[in-house]
């Protein structure tokens, strides 16, 4: 019983860390935010989805990876 | 090699001290730390490959967890999960267009953290005791949008706009609650962030940045929220790094 | 890393875990990315921009509706095309099979950001 108390409460700090690690602080790319709502959170996170594929189709294709 | 940064500190005599403190640690993936600096101003970075971006959990737990052991030994400004630049060169030069506006923020937070206070609340209980308030102040019935039945479009409309009345008193209600906490924290000299309804449950999501000593009497002010209003629930979250009071637009 | 930050809760720590979980859930569609979602990722970009808008026009109409200054005609036709663009934003969500959670779609009371 108290277990689950302990996990619940680990459960919730991770839930707050990393809403605070991933959609806040300091951003280097400033000029594609959009201050409306939580539109901004959803560019940025395209941005990352974009390099990741295309990481992930270089990866694939065994090709040297380009940075 | 490209570098993610994890937050920047100010640290102009104790550079030895932030030397000691990166050998000790590690980022993520197992890399390790580096101070890059420009004039008292430094960040804080590792090496990293994109592909280690292809992202887990625990990459964005490490590089947090690198952020909160710097910000117990100096005041830091914490950087979001994927900042990346491609050198030390070019992080320099960042630091340098920058240097002002990082200073501003470091003196706002220095000896402060920052507390999250999550507020619930009943939500059809709660609208329906707005609804009957509101119903028994103006002592009128709601008036419906038209007179005119037997249109589908305007049975649309009517449901539309009860949803809108009654977001309406939401919203008064909400304001309440908050200028209630704003009165109870008048003395403690905090700085409040406020989001309204992010959800229907969650009416108030809330952060606050004060001195890291007042933590004690932020408590005390949550429990006394509590006890002046018994049917919404409460959670304060805290100390964290300012995550929520860095405001600045790199150039 | 301290794993505890809650100071204080008043009420179920399971409630609140699945409360925050569904604030906080952007977590779960930026961290599980892959070619199969590049599609849509750029739909629920697109998507969630339209629908702010559509919720900014439905809560204006609302306003000017309530305040009494639209006749029986004007009414009616704001209701049959609010209805509709909800209508074509629901079959635009099943198509790319999104959910209002996927769309942040819970904007809180408009009235603020305008």
């Amino acid at each position: 019983m108290h277990d689950n108390v302990i996990d619940k409460s680990k459960d919730i700090t991770m839930l707050e860390l990393l809403d605070r690690v991933l959609t806040k602080g300091v951003i280097l790319s400033g000029d594609i935010v959009i201050s409306v709502a939580d539109i901004d959170l959803v560019y940025v996170g395209v941005k990352l989805l974009l390099s990741s594929v295309e990481t992930m189709e270089q990866l694939k294709s065994g090709k040297p990876i380009i940075v | 090699m490209e570098k993610m940064i994890y937050s920047i500190l100010s640290v102009s005599k104790n550079s030895e001290k932030l030397n000691a403190l990166l050998v000790g640690m590690k980022g993520i993936s197992g890399t390790d730390l580096k101070a890059i600096s420009f004039d008292g101003i430094t960040a804080v970075v590792s090496d990293v490959k994109r592909a280690d971006l292809i992202t887990d959990r625990s990459n964005a737990t490490e590089y947090a967890a690198v952020i909160e052991n710097l910000a117990q030994q100096f005041t830091v400004l914490p950087m979001r999960y994927g900042s990346i630049m491609e050198s030390a060169e070019l992080i320099n030069k960042m630091l340098e267009r920058n240097y002002h506006e990082f200073q501003q923020n470091l003196q706002k937070v220095e000896n402060k953290n920052e507390f999250g206070l999550k507020i619930f609340c009943d939500s059809e209980k709660l609208k329906s005791e707005l609804r009957i308030k509101s119903e028994a102040d103006t002592q009128t019935p709601e008036k419906p949008a038209t007179k005119i039945k037997n249109s589908v479009y305007k049975d649309y409309v009517d449901k539309k706009l009860k949803e809108h009345r009654l977001e309406e008193l939401m919203l008064t209600y909400v304001d309440s609650v908050i200028a209630k906490i704003t009165g109870y924290l008048d003395r403690l000299n905090t700085i409040n962030k406020f989001k309204k309804m992010a959800t229907d449950t969650n009416i108030i999501n809330a952060v606050f940045l004060l001195d890291k000593e007042r933590k004690d009497a932020l408590i005390h002010v949550t429990e006394d929220l509590k006890n002046q209003y018994p049917a919404l629930n409460f959670v304060l979250t805290g100390p964290w790094p300012p995550y929520n009071f860095v405001e600045i637009a790199i150039k | 890393m301290s794993d505890n930050k809650i100071l204080f809760n008043s009420g179920s720590l399971e409630k609140f875990s699945e409360e925050i979980g569904k604030l906080t859930n952007n977590e779960e569609s930026r961290l599980k990315l892959g070619p199969d979602n590049a599609d849509s990722g750029l739909a629920k970009l697109v998507l969630t921009l339209v629908e702010l808008i559509r919720k900014l026009v439905e809560k204006q109409a609302m306003r000017r509706v309530d305040g009494g200054s639209l006749t029986e005609d004007e009414i009616e036709r704001l209701g049959e095309t609010l209805m509709k663009l909800e209508l074509k934003m629901e079959e635009l969500k099943k198509h790319f099979n999104l959910s209002d959670r996927d769309l942040n779609i819970n904007l809180g009371p408009l009235g603020n950001l305008m």
